[in-house]
C-alpha cells in the first residue's frame, strides 16, 4: 500500500473513484429495476453515450489548454447534414473516404477556432459562442429545410449502428461504441506517452511559464481546436449513422452534454489537469444516470430535476473522496520523509 | 484620462458600433424611428436584459452562473402553479421570489461552500431546476392571471415605459452604484482578478460568492415573473435557452470570462447594441437563425479587430507582441 | 294606407336581405396589394416549406403584386421568436399575418396588439388556445377527427386481441399535438377500443435525437408493447428507425402523422405500416386565401360566412367545436397511408 501510494497520485486514481461512483449507481439501480442487469441496458448506455464520448475526447483537449470549444454541437449538426446530403446523392461513395470527409470538414471548422483563440487572441468562449451560431446558421441557410432521410442513404450506413464489431458471447458490442473505445486508448495513450501531447497540459497549468520556456504555444491551442473539430466531425458521422434522419438541428445541445461529461470527468476547468478517460467516465455516469431513470418508470417531467441532481451529487462526492484520497496521500507521505543529519553526508 | 486612451476603450467601440448600427436602421425601414418601435425594442427583451446585469457582476467575480433562465422558468411556473393553487397572486409572487432566493443560495452552498467549481454547479441546476419547473407545470399552460398582472406587464406604466422598462431601469442605477460605488463591489473585481490575494487579505470569499449568486438568482426570478406577466401565460419551457443570449451579452460588454475586468457601462452599451441590432434586422425581416450568426459574427469581430489593430500598430512601431 | 304599405314592403325587403347576403358565396378579388407573412411554429422542416409552398401558390394565383414574407423562428427559441416576429410585423404595419402557433396563449398580447393596428391575425395548422387576438384558425382536420384516426390505425395495427401501445409526442407545450392526444384519449373511451391500452406518453421534442432514445426507452419499459403512435413527422421517422435498429419490426409498429418522402422505407419494410397526414401544400394555400380575403374586406370573419378558395372550392366559416370559443375552416380531408399509395405520394 504504500509502495503503491508512492507511485501515483491521488489524481491519477480519481478515475477509480468515478468508477466506483457509477458502480454505486449500477448497483443502486439494478435493485430498483427488473431486468436491470442485462446486455441489452449495456448496449442503451454504451450507444448514447459514443458519440458524447468521441466529442468529450477533443474537448478534454482543449479544455487542458485553458479553452473551451463550445461549437461542436453545431459542427457535429453541421458534418452530419452535409455528410449525410453528400453520401444521399452519391451513392456509391466509399465509407472510408466518407468518415475521411466528416473528419477534414470538422477538422477545417476546427482550423477556424484555433486560428482566432491563437493568433487572434479572443477568448475561445467568445470565439465558440460565436462559431456556434455562424456555423449552425450557415447550416440553415444552406439546407433549404430538406432533411436527410434514411432511404436515401446507403445500407451499410444505415445498419452501421446495429454492426456487431465484437461478439463476447452474448454481449455486443457494437461499431459506434466500439469506435469511441478506439479513440479514447489511442488519445490516452498519445497523451500519457508523447512527450509532445504533455504541452498541452503544460500551457494549461502555466501559460507564463510555457511562454517563457518557448513552447510553440498557438501552434499547440490551435492543434488542440483542430483535434477536437476532427472528432467533432467524426460524431458527426456517428450521428448520422445511428439516427439517419438528419434535420438541421442535428446536435443542437450537444455542447451542453459535452461540458458536462468533461466537469464530472474531473478535467479541470482552469486547465492542466484531468485526463481523457475521465472524461469518458464523465460521460458513462452521465449517460447511466439518464438511461436508468428512463427505466426507472419516473413520470417524464421528474427526470431532469433527478439528473440535475444526481450530476450536482456525482461532482461534489468526487471532489470530496478526491480531498479525502488527498488528506490520505499527505499524511502517509509524511512518514517516507527521513530527517536528515546537519553534517551528514547525503546518501 | 486623456481622449486616447478613452478613444480606445473598449466602451468606445461599442459607442461607435451602436452609432453605425442605429444609422443603419434608419435607412433601412421607416418603421424604426418610433416611440412605439423603441418601446418594442425593449420590451422584446427586456427580461434577458435584467438578468445580463446581475450576470456581468457573477462573471467579474470570476464565476458564472449557467442556470438563471432555468431559474427565471422556475420563479414562474412556481408562481403560476400556486396562483392556479388558489393562492392570491401577490402571495404567489413572494413566494416565487423566495423559490429564485433558495436556488441562488443552493448554488453558493455548493459553489462557496464546498468549493465546487461554478461551470458544474450551475450546469447541474440549468438541469435541475427547469426539472423542477416541469413538475409543477407539466404539459399544462397556466394563463387566466388577473388584469392587473397583465396589464402591469404589457401596458405603458410611467409615460410609455412600462413596468419592466422602469425596473430594469432601477436595477441598472443599483448595480452601477453597487459594483462601481462600495466595497463591495470593489471586492469583487479583486476576488474575480486575484482570489488568492483576496483570501490572503481577509477577504470573505463565501460572503461576497454567496450574495453574488442569491443576486443572480433572485434578480432571475423577478425576470421570469415579468416575462409572464409579459405573455400572460406560463409553460414549463418559459425562458428555455436564454442563456447563452445573456452571457453572450455580457461578453460583448467588455467583461473578461476569467473575471475582475469589465464594467457596466460596457454591458449597458451591449445591450443597446445587441437590441437595435436585432430590432433592425427583424424589421428587415431576416430571420432569427440569420440574426444569430450576424450576433455571433459581431461577438468575435468586436474582440479581433481591436487585437488585431493593436498587433499592426506595434508591428508598425517595431515592437515585439 | 300607402305609406303603411310601403314600410310592410320596405320590411319584407329588408327582413329579406341577410339571407341573401349569407347564401353569397364570397369571392377573392385579385391584384390587391396586401402585406402578408407566414410565419410557421419554425423553419428548417419539410411541413412548413410545403406549406410555404402552397401560400405562394395561392399569391400567384392572387395576382398579389406584395411578395409574401415567409418568417420564422428556430426551433430552440420559437416562442419569443414567433412573438418578437408578430410584433415587428405590426410595426411594419402588415396586413395579415398566418401563424402556425407554437407558443400557446404566450402570443396573445402580442397578437392582441398587431389585430389593434389592423392586421388580420389567421392561425393554421395550431391555433391559438384561447382564440384571443385570432380571427379565423384555418384546421387542416377536425381535430377530434385525428383523434379517432389514431384510435383506428391502433385497432388496425394492433388487432382485436388488443394489446399495449404507447405515445410518443413533439413538445409537452405543443397546443395542437396535446389536443389530437386528448382527442384520442376521448374517442378510445369507446368501447370498440377497450382492448387497446395506452401506457404512456413521452416526449421528443420534435428533436430526431430525443425522439429516437425515447422509442428506444418505451420498449425498454414496456417489453410487450405493440405499437407507438407518434403525431409528429420527426418523432415518427426517428421511432421507426428506432425500432429498424432494435430489430423489433416485426413486434412494434410505427403509426401516426408523417410526410410519405419521409416515411416511404419504413413503410414499405413494415414497420410503419399505416399512417397519416393532410397535405401541407393545400394547407398553405387556404390560409393565404383566407387571409388576403379577410384583409382585403372581400369577407369578415365571422359565423356562417362562405367563401371560395381558388382551386380548393367552397367553406364555410363556423364555431370551432373543439376550443371553448372561436372560429374555424375546415379543410379536410385526412390522407391514411399504407403500402399501396404511399409510393405515388412520396414523389
Amino acid at each position: 500500500m504504500n509502495w503503491l501510494q508512492r507511485q501515483i497520485r491521488p489524481e491519477q486514481i480519481r478515475e477509480l473513484s468515478l468508477l466506483a461512483l457509477i458502480v454505486v449507481a449500477v448497483v443502486f439501480f439494478g435493485s430498483m429495476i427488473d431486468g436491470y442487469y442485462s446486455f441489452r441496458t449495456f448496449n442503451r448506455i454504451s450507444s448514447s453515450v459514443a458519440i458524447i464520448t468521441v466529442v468529450a475526447v477533443g474537448q478534454t483537449l482543449v479544455v487542458l489548454t485553458r479553452n473551451i470549444d463550445l461549437s461542436v454541437g453545431s459542427i457535429v449538426g453541421f458534418t452530419a447534414y452535409f455528410v449525410g446530403t453528400l453520401i444521399a446523392h452519391h451513392k456509391g461513395l466509399n465509407p472510408f473516404l466518407a468518415v475521411a470527409i466528416s473528419i477534414a470538414l470538422g477538422a477545417a471548422l476546427g482550423v477556424v477556432n484555433g486560428l482566432l483563440v491563437a493568433w487572434g487572441r479572443v477568448p475561445a468562449v467568445v470565439v465558440t459562442l460565436g462559431t456556434l451560431a455562424i456555423y449552425r446558421g450557415v447550416l440553415v441557410d444552406l439546407s433549404g429545410a430538406k432533411t436527410v432521410t434514411t432511404d436515401s442513404l446507403p445500407q451499410w450506413l444505415v445498419n452501421l449502428p446495429t454492426l456487431n464489431v465484437l461478439p463476447i458471447g452474448a454481449l455486443d458490442v457494437r461499431a459506434l461504441f466500439a469506435a469511441a473505445l478506439v479513440i479514447v486508448i489511442i488519445f490516452q495513450f498519445g497523451v500519457t506517452y508523447l512527450s509532445f501531447a504533455r504541452r498541452f497540459y503544460a500551457i494549461g497549468s502555466n501559460p507564463e511559464a510555457a511562454q517563457l520556456i518557448g513552447l510553440p504555444m498557438k501552434g499547440i491551442i490551435l492543434l488542440a481546436f483542430v483535434i477536437s473539430g476532427a472528432l467533432a466531425g467524426l460524431a458527426g458521422f456517428m450521428t448520422l449513422a445511428r439516427y439517419g434522419n438528419i434535420t438541421v438541428e442535428a446536435g443542437r445541445g450537444l455542447e451542453l452534454n459535452v461540458v458536462a461529461a468533461v466537469v464530472v470527468g474531473g478535467v479541470n476547468v482552469f486547465g492542466g489537469s484531468g485526463r481523457v478517460t475521465g472524461a469518458m467516465l464523465g460521460a458513462i455516469m452521465i449517460g447511466t444516470l439518464e438511461q436508468s431513470l428512463f427505466r426507472l418508470g419516473i413520470s417524464e417531467f421528474w427526470r431532469d430535476a433527478l439528473l440535475g441532481l444526481l450530476i450536482l451529487l456525482a461532482v461534489a462526492s468526487d471532489s470530496v473522496i478526491l480531498q479525502r484520497l488527498r488528506l490520505l496521500w499527505a499524511r502517509t507521505e509524511l512518514k517516507f520523509v527521513q530527517p536528515v543529519e546537519a553534517g551528514a553526508p547525503r546518501s | 484620462m486623456n481622449p486616447a486612451a478613452l478613444l480606445k476603450r473598449w466602451e468606445t467601440l461599442l459607442l461607435a458600433v451602436l452609432i453605425a448600427i442605429v444609422a443603419i436602421n434608419v435607412l433601412e425601414s421607416r418603421y424604426y424611428l418610433s416611440v412605439g418601435n423603441f418601446i418594442n425594442l425593449f420590451q422584446l427583451s427586456i427580461e434577458k436584459s435584467l438578468v445580463a446585469l446581475a450576470m456581468a457582476l457573477v462573471i467579474i467575480g470570476g464565476d458564472i452562473d449557467l442556470s438563471v433562465a432555468s431559474v427565471m422558468g422556475l420563479a414562474a411556473c412556481v408562481m403560476a402553479w400556486l396562483f392556479q393553487q388558489g393562492a392570491p397572486l401577490p402571495l404567489a409572487i413572494l413566494l416565487a421570489l423566495g423559490a429564485g432566493v433558495l436556488a441562488g443560495l443552493n448554488n453558493a452552498f455548493w459553489i462557496a461552500y464546498v468549493g465546487l467549481p461554478s461551470l458544474a454547479v450551475t450546469l447541474a441546476g440549468l438541469i435541475g431546476y427547469r426539472g423542477v419547473a416541469r413538475i409543477l407545470v407539466e404539459d399544462r399552460a397556466i394563463g387566466g392571471f388577473p388584469l392587473w398582472f397583465n396589464t402591469l406587464g404589457q401596458q405603458a406604466l410611467v409615460g410609455p415605459l412600462t413596468a419592466a422598462i422602469v425596473i430594469f431601469l432601477f436595477f441598472f442605477v443599483v448595480f452601477v452604484i453597487v459594483l462601481h460605488g462600495s466595497a463591495f463591489g470593489r471586492l469583487v473585481y479583486v476576488i474575480g482578478s486575484n482570489i488568492q490575494a483576496a483570501r490572503y487579505s481577509g477577504v470573505r470569499i463565501g460572503l461576497v460568492k454567496t450574495a453574488l449568486f442569491v443576486g443572480s438568482a433572485g434578480v432571475a426570478a423577478l425576470a421570469g415573473i415579468l416575462y409572464a406577466a409579459r405573455l400572460g401565460s406560463v409553460r414549463g419551457d418559459t425562458a428555455d435557452g436564454f442563456e447563452l443570449d445573456i452571457i453572450t451579452t455580457v461578453l460583448l460588454g467588455g467583461v473578461s470570462i476569467f473575471g475582475g475586468k469589465g464594467n457596466l457601462v460596457g454591458v449597458g452599451l451591449s445591450l443597446l447594441v445587441i437590441l437595435n441590432l436585432r430590432n433592425g434586422m427583424g424589421l428587415a425581416d431576416i430571420t432569427g437563425n440569420t440574426q444569430n450568426y450576424v450576433i455571433g459574427g459581431l461577438l468575435i469581430l468586436s474582440v479581433l479587430i481591436p487585437n488585431m489593430s493593436l498587433e499592426i500598430r506595434n508591428k508598425w512601431r517595431g515592437r515585439e507582441t | 294606407m300607402k305609406k303603411h304599405l310601403m314600410s310592410v314592403a320596405a320590411f319584407a325587403v329588408l327582413s329579406l336581405l341577410p339571407q341573401a347576403v349569407s347564401a353569397q358565396v364570397a369571392t377573392a378579388t385579385p391584384g390587391k396589394a396586401v402585406s402578408m407573412v407566414l410565419l410557421p411554429k419554425f423553419l428548417g422542416i419539410l411541413p412548413f416549406d410545403q406549406a410555404h409552398q402552397g401560400a405562394e401558390e395561392a399569391a400567384k394565383e392572387l395576382k398579389n403584386p406584395t411578395a409574401l414574407q415567409f418568417l420564422g423562428p428556430t426551433p430552440q427559441n420559437s416562442v419569443a421568436g414567433q412573438i418578437e416576429i408578430v410584433t415587428n410585423a405590426a410595426t411594419q404595419g402588415v396586413k395579415a399575418i398566418m401563424l402556425s402557433n407554437n407558443s400557446g396563449d404566450q402570443i396573445v398580447p402580442a397578437a392582441k396588439a398587431a389585430q389593434a393596428k389592423g392586421a388580420k391575425m389567421v392561425t393554421w395548422d395550431s391555433p391559438i388556445p384561447s382564440s384571443d387576438g385570432e380571427d379565423v384558425f384555418v384546421a387542416q382536420v377536425d381535430f377530434g377527427d385525428i383523434g379517432k384516426v389514431m384510435a383506428d390505425m391502433s385497432l388496425n395495427i394492433i388487432g382485436a386481441d388488443g394489446g399495449k401501445f404507447a405515445i410518443l409526442s413533439a413538445s409537452p407545450d405543443a397546443s395542437n399535438q396535446n389536443a389530437w392526444i386528448a382527442a384520442m384519449k376521448t374517442a378510445l373511451k369507446d368501447p370498440k377500443y377497450a382492448k387497446l391500452n395506452l401506457v404512456d406518453t413521452v416526449y421528443g421534442n420534435d428533436e430526431s435525437e430525443k425522439s429516437y432514445t425515447q422509442a428506444q426507452a418505451l420498449v425498454d419499459k414496456y417489453p410487450d408493447l405493440k405499437l407507438i403512435m407518434a403525431p409528429t413527422s420527426v418523432g415518427i421517422v426517428a421511432a421507426a428507425k428506432a425500432m429498424q435498429d432494435e430489430k423489433l419490426c416485426d413486434k412494434v409498429k410505427i403509426s401516426g402523422l408523417g410526410l410519405p418522402s419521409e416515411m416511404l422505407a419504413y413503410t414499405k419494410n413494415g414497420c410503419a405500416p399505416q399512417f397519416a397526414l393532410w397535405s401541407f401544400i393545400d394547407l398553405g394555400y387556404l390560409a393565404y386565401y383566407t387571409s388576403y380575403m379577410l384583409a382585403t374586406d372581400a369577407m369578415k370573419a365571422a359565423e356562417g360566412v362562405k367563401f371560395k378558395a381558388g382551386r380548393m372550392g367552397e367553406y364555410t366559416i363556423t364555431k370551432d367545436p373543439t376550443r371553448a370559443k372561436g372560429l374555424r375552416i375546415l379543410m379536410g380531408p385526412f390522407t391514411v397511408y399504407n403500402k399501396d399509395n404511399v409510393e405515388a405520394a412520396a414523389k
